[in-house]
């Protein structure tokens, strides 16, 4: 029940900010244009250099999108409140986790057409699976973003380190993404690269269990 | 711990001192006299005998900044926070050794001073990771430095197994996993590990003094401030 009024809080915040929601969409677009015009515009190849694009505008596009949840519940007193009703705190961080990882699907489906669009790798039928190795990234992006930005919470220019941070220690989970995505995109399927997904749940599982150990610490911290 | 420094704590600090100095004298005496000239790679094949104590240095010291942050967390005691930042910094020292040791070797040994491969680009990250450790740790406010700081110590250890294994995982690593020596080679490794791993602990331990001299300053500082009345500013009555 915490979980779920927590996601539904962030995501109304969200909603509210739709200004910010139209930038950072038009943001991840134009990060996408530029690097499909840095490639192109005879793209050598087509399907590894689409998963690159697609996945590093994601990146940065959702350390936007992280930080600015956390702010907009500072400026509300959200944090504070929330800490107050006495609620669990790993109910709490899971409510703050589904909302950005929704938050990052809702980018992803954006930039999928588009950047298969701009680098022609249209494979309608890479995109059940697709979303499979999507799911699994971004549930591991949203975990250790979300551990992440609690941290950095207080910090100036915690955009940078942010990325700083939360890029080297996400990266198996980038190059399954790009390695897995090139894949389906390529038309060779997910087997020659599956060693990935394991790669992967495990980045993801060690984000959930690492926040259920320290995220009470962190919000402890930032009182 | 109390935050004064005993006198046992400065005499053990000249005689790891002492003992590091004259230890990497003699692993430097190994390493020109001792050891053979590699026959492929030539003399600097050396390089290696400060190669791989600094990478184990470095292994070490953020194994110490990890165990220490969970017994900071654990106890709340200050000085387990200390010896997690002050591992982290003299660790982070031996890691940029191994960053720049190992282009030197690579450029003889693999005929280019960087690569994509996988022990080198996951050390990069480790280096970036640990790098960033001390950005947050001096950014956020002294009443959170050292949670955080902890969380972090716990946090970033994950890259450390990554490192280790990265020969193992990934296939195309230029790095060997077992390497055939001389026991010439071999005294003059080990002879080479035990000097810096004692320079590692004698850097650890002027670093961790320091550590406690700031907890002392701002002891007496809170008690200055507590003891002293507020002084009415100037021009007032």
């Amino acid at each position: 029940m915490t979980i779920l009024a927590v996601t539904l809080k962030d995501l109304r915040l969200h909603a509210r900010d739709f200004r910010f929601l139209a930038t950072l969409a038009l943001f991840s677009l134009s990060l996408t244009l530029i690097l499909s015009v840095a490639f192109g515009p005879l793209f050598r190849d087509p399907a590894k250099e689409a998963s690159a694009t697609l996945w590093a505008s994601l990146f940065f596009a959702g350390v936007l999108g992280l930080t600015r949840a956390l702010d907009l519940e500072s400026e509300s007193g959200g944090g504070d409140a929330l800490r107050l009703t006495g609620a669990d705190p790993y109910a709490i961080f899971l409510g703050k986790m589904i909302a950005n990882f929704l938050l990052l699907w809702a980018l992803y489906l954006l930039l999928l057409p588009v950047t298969a669009m701009f680098f022609d790798v249209s494979d309608l039928a890479m995109f059940p699976p697709g979303a499979g190795i999507a799911a699994l990234a971004l549930l591991g992006y949203a975990a250790w973003g979300t551990l992440f930005a609690a941290l950095a919470r207080g910090i100036k220019a915690r955009e940078l380190l942010l990325s700083v941070l939360l890029f080297p220690t996400l990266i198996p989970l980038w190059i399954g993404a790009v390695k897995l995505t090139n894949s389906l995109w390529s038309g060779a399927g997910v087997e020659p690269v599956r060693d990935w997904f394991k790669i992967m749940v495990v980045v993801d599982v060690l984000g959930l269990a690492l926040a259920g150990w320290l995220y009470e610490v962190i919000q402890e911290a930032g009182e | 711990m109390t935050p004064t420094i005993p006198r046992w704590w400065t005499a053990t600090g000249r005689i790891l001192w002492a003992a590091a100095l004259a230890g990497v004298l003699v692993s430097l005496w190994a390493v020109r006299y001792l050891a053979p000239v590699e026959e492929q790679m030539g003399v600097v094949q050396k390089i290696f005998y400060v190669h791989v104590p600094s990478a184990m240095a470095t292994l070490i010291g953020f194994g110490v900044t990890f165990g220490a942050s969970i017994a900071y967390l654990a106890t709340k005691q200050w000085y387990w926070d200390a010896i997690a930042a002050s591992a982290c910094e003299v660790a982070l020292l031996f890691a940029t050794v191994v960053l720049v040791t190992g282009p030197l070797w690579a450029r003889s040994a693999w005929n280019t001073w960087w690569t994509w491969e996988p022990r080198l680009t996951s050390f990069l990250i480790l280096w970036l990771l640990y790098a960033g450790y001390h950005v947050v740790r001096a950014s956020v406010s002294e009443s959170s430095k050292r949670a955080i700081s902890s969380v972090l110590g716990i946090i970033l250890f994950v890259n450390l197994p990554i490192v280790w294994k990265a020969v193992e995982w990934w296939r195309g690593s230029l790095h060997p996993q077992h390497v055939v020596m001389t026991p010439e080679m071999r005294t003059t490794l080990l002879l080479s590990m035990a000097a810096w791993l004692v320079f590692l602990a004698a850097a650890f331990q002027t670093r961790l003094r320091l550590e406690w001299l700031r907890e002392a300053a701002a002891e007496l500082e809170a008690a200055a401030d507590g003891a002293t009345p507020a002084r009415p500013a100037e021009g007032r009555p």
